[in-house]
């Protein structure tokens, strides 16, 4: 079952040098700390319910109107924006599509991270430094 | 190539698959999430305008999805990265994801409790 070459089982989550093993990696730890965070934010939010009218979800919300805190959503939203576009990246590929360019595959990826984090980044920044949200 | 990625795939055919799945949903769903929750709708979150947004019936429709779907990708990958360094034998392949099921399974019980004043 676990007799096959590793190249073939993930073609699509890596070339296995360079740039596909380094993509592969930080999938991996993007995932894993996803996984947590899910978790907590499952419990977090359903807090709402743990007393009427939400009194124990409205402290903790307060307790997270913080710069700090903001700034941590800020690199929760990079992990978010590389495990989606990577995630995409590897999708296609399994579909065979870009396989052998697959380089500019990757780069055009993190360049839509990059543009999707710039607007997230705007938004955050801007309630950080005038605690209110952007009016659009 | 298509072929020779699922049917070698170590977690199953139809784990692959729907990991796949699951990842579309997903992208199009956690878009949906974070664009109201965040994006629109800034400031100070509270229960009130939690509950607000809640009340559409699609954007409940969407944290639903978000969440079978999130628990399921979730479980799953952890599943394949444990299964690459401590649970290396079928046997204890199977034990973990028996014991990823049940883990799942109470997040979901759990989390539709949470959603279900909004749900019923």
């Amino acid at each position: 079952m676990s007799a096959k070459p590793r190249e073939v089982a993930n073609v699509g989550a890596g070339l296995w040098e360079g740039t596909g093993m380094w993509a592969w990696l930080l999938f991996r730890i993007s995932g894993l700390l996803l996984v947590f965070y899910l978790g907590a934010h499952i419990i977090i939010i359903s807090t709402a319910r743990w007393s009427s009218g939400g009194a124990t979800f409205n402290s903790l919300m307060k307790t997270f109107d913080n710069w700090a805190l903001i700034v941590l959503d800020m690199a929760l939203v990079v992990a978010v924006l590389y495990h989606a576009l990577n995630g995409v990246r590897i999708i296609l590929m399994d579909m065979g599509i870009g396989i052998r360019r697959h380089k500019l595959m990757f780069w055009s990826a993190m360049a839509v991270v990059v543009i999707c984090f710039a607007i997230f980044a705007w938004v955050g920044f801007t309630y950080i430094a005038t605690g209110k949200g952007v009016s659009w | 190539m298509k072929a020779a990625v699922a049917s070698t795939h170590k977690g199953g055919m139809w784990a692959w698959l729907l990991q796949r799945i699951t990842a579309v949903l997903l992208i199009v769903c956690l878009a949906i999430h974070l664009i109201f929750t965040h994006l629109l709708n800034i400031g100070q979150l509270d229960y009130g305008n939690v509950a607000n947004r809640l009340a559409h019936g699609s954007l409940t429709a969407v944290d639903i999805i978000l969440l079978a779907a999130g628990i399921y990708h979730a479980l799953n990958g952890l599943r394949m990265v444990l299964m690459d360094y401590w649970f290396t034998s079928r046997t204890r392949a199977l034990s973990l994801t028996l014991g990823l099921w049940v883990v799942g399974l109470a997040f979901m019980v759990y989390g539709t409790w949470a959603l279900w004043p909004w749900i019923s």
